[in-house]
């Protein structure tokens, strides 16, 4: 009897083997991205230790191939964002561009050593800007000489889509990643509903509102975020690859749809473009919620649940 | 007297079940029910306690029928600072009367966002149990409805504070206070004001927690790790996280 008992254990085990370590929410928190990235995810404890490695070397291998100086232009994973990036370039008619690299080094957002920089100088980065003038040769990305890949606008939410997507694989069915500006989101919350998520402010303390979203990404483009006051006037790093100064006329976008790295693309497309709806009109699945120069709240594309907030 | 005997005899007033419905309903403010033939030796201690609980006890009181005791509640509300007024629709506090068919000890209960409220506050609990205990079976059910705040979206009803680990106390958001703490880590001070709650002093080194801006909604949180501190605003509907 005691026998048939341990050998039903121990097929127990065999067939069972995530019973016994009980789930729950665990919330952990790594560095990556210049920022704290928080994952929220419901799974065992065991389970929580190795996704967050996992979270951790996605992120890490994607800081390795799209940091700012990094020259790898023959990567899987780097044809493949450019050839996303691509087609958001094409779809904003250039509002969203990699090729800004050469405007973020002379404006000094690469190394935090900010300054304005003369008419000339932005005269002759904007020669180097425009995805068009690469070329794909041989499985690699061939740039002009002096061109600079600027990948700050969409490498966030394509390392967060990669990582949800490796959790999701692993049979962690509710969580989100969240990475400053950046998240996707799945499941449902520990309430047993939607995610809400809080959308900052761009001038104030608190939240501008709280989008209620599951199975879905979001990111946010805003002047706030990184910017530097030189003579009383604010210049922050989304620039309009066509005139080599920031973009003026929002504070703050935010994107919500089904890849949180078509949402961070667009949200910066969106920021700098004047005609953001006709973007949008290409990617129905997503919706924008706007904030523009005077503060005034809208709403673009496909409307998700949000509650605004005073 | 048992919570499910107070429940059992106010359902069975006849008048009152539709007016205790409509209260489960209620998605803001609070009701009190209140078993005693003179509520108002017992309503100066309730309403101060609540004072610390119901986003605002408010400054105007009326009455919506008639209640026996009306000018012994009118002299006690006074004192407490509120003002009567006719119009009960003009009224922060409307009262109201019914009797019960059963005489029975007195108690009460409070009911909030349609469920019962329990407030863990040691003079309510003496109270409760002086009432039940002391006091002669009574007849008379005095309902106290406080409009309160209607409560916006997310917003954020009370302050929770952890300390090394284990939550230590939890502070309306309606108070202006200023606590400091003693934790293992060192020392730090909390100021809630306006609705909003930040760590005002810390003894840590880098005093990330003190550039932390106030918080005001469900689910926010400053935490200083050195001291092994964290706040937590809490409420009905909580923001998971936040992005911009």
């Amino acid at each position: 009897m005691a026998r048939k008992l341990c050998i039903f254990l121990f097929a127990s085990l065999l067939l069972f083997p995530g019973c016994g370590a009980r789930e729950r929410w665990q919330t952990s928190t790594i560095l990556a991205f210049d920022t704290i990235c928080e994952i929220n995810i419901f799974c065992s404890p065991s389970k929580s230790k190795s996704a967050q490695e996992e979270v951790q070397r996605v992120f890490s291998e994607i800081e390795a191939l799209f940091s700012p100086g990094i020259d790898d232009y023959s990567s899987p994973l780097v044809l493949d964002l450019f050839q996303r990036g691509l087609k958001v370039y094409h779809d904003s008619n250039g509002c969203f561009d990699v090729t800004v690299g050469p405007l973020s080094r002379v404006w000094g957002f690469f190394d935090k050593s900010y300054v304005v920089p003369a008419p000339e100088q932005i005269k002759s980065a904007l020669k180097l800007i425009g995805m068009e003038k690469i070329e794909q040769k041989n499985e690699a990305l061939v740039l002009l000489p002096g061109m600079e890949l600027d990948w700050g606008a969409i490498a966030k939410g394509f390392g967060i889509d990669l990582a949800s997507k490796s959790l999701l694989e692993t049979g962690i069915s509710r969580g989100f990643i969240n990475a400053g500006g950046d998240l996707y989101c799945w499941g449902k919350n520990p309430s047993d509903q939607s995610w809400n998520i809080g959308i900052k402010h761009p001038r104030e303390i608190g939240f501008l509102g709280v989008l209620s979203i599951s199975n879905l990404g979001a990111a946010t483009t805003g002047d706030y975020q990184r910017y530097f006051v030189k003579d009383g006037v604010r210049y922050h790093h989304v620039f309009n690859p066509r005139t080599g100064y920031p973009a003026q006329s929002k504070q703050s976008v935010t994107v919500c749809g089904p890849e949180t790295v078509i949402c961070d693309a667009l949200s910066t497309a969106l920021f700098v473009s004047q005609e953001p709806e006709k973007i949008l009109e290409k990617y129905p699945d997503y919706g924008a919620i706007i904030v523009d120069s005077d503060g005034n709240l809208s709403f673009l594309g496909k409307a998700y649940p949000f509650n605004p907030l005073e | 007297m048992e919570r499910r005997d107070f429940f059992k005899k106010v359902i069975l007033t006849p008048l009152l079940t539709p007016l205790f419905l409509a209260a489960k309903k209620s998605r803001s403010g609070c009701e009190l029910y209140l078993i005693a033939d003179n509520p108002e030796e017992f309503f100066p201690l309730i309403l101060e306690e609540l004072h610390n609980y119901v986003t605002n006890c408010g400054h105007s009181f009326a009455f919506l029928n008639s209640h026996p005791q009306e000018n012994d509640l009118r002299r006690i509300l006074t004192q407490a600072g509120l003002t009567y007024v006719q119009r009960p629709i003009q009224a922060d506090l409307t009262l109201s009367f019914k009797p019960l068919h059963n005489k029975t000890l007195p108690s009460f209960t409070l009911i909030r966002e349609g469920r019962i409220w329990d407030i863990r506050s040691r003079k309510l609990y003496s109270l409760w149990r002086d009432m039940n205990k002391n006091h002669m079976p009574s007849s008379c059910l005095t309902i106290a409805s406080f409009k309160g705040r209607q409560s916006r979206p997310f917003s954020g009803e009370f302050v929770s504070v952890f300390k090394d680990g284990r939550k230590t106390e939890m502070i309306s958001l309606e108070e202006n206070v200023t606590k400091s703490y003693s934790t293992r880590g060192g020392k730090i001070t909390l100021r809630v004001e306006n609705r909003k709650a930040w760590v005002s002093e810390s003894s840590c080194r880098h005093k990330i927690c003190l550039s932390s801006p106030p918080v005001s909604f469900a689910g926010e949180r400053i935490i200083c790790a050195p001291n092994h501190f964290l706040l937590e605003i809490q409420g009905s509907r909580y923001i998971d996280t936040s992005i911009g």
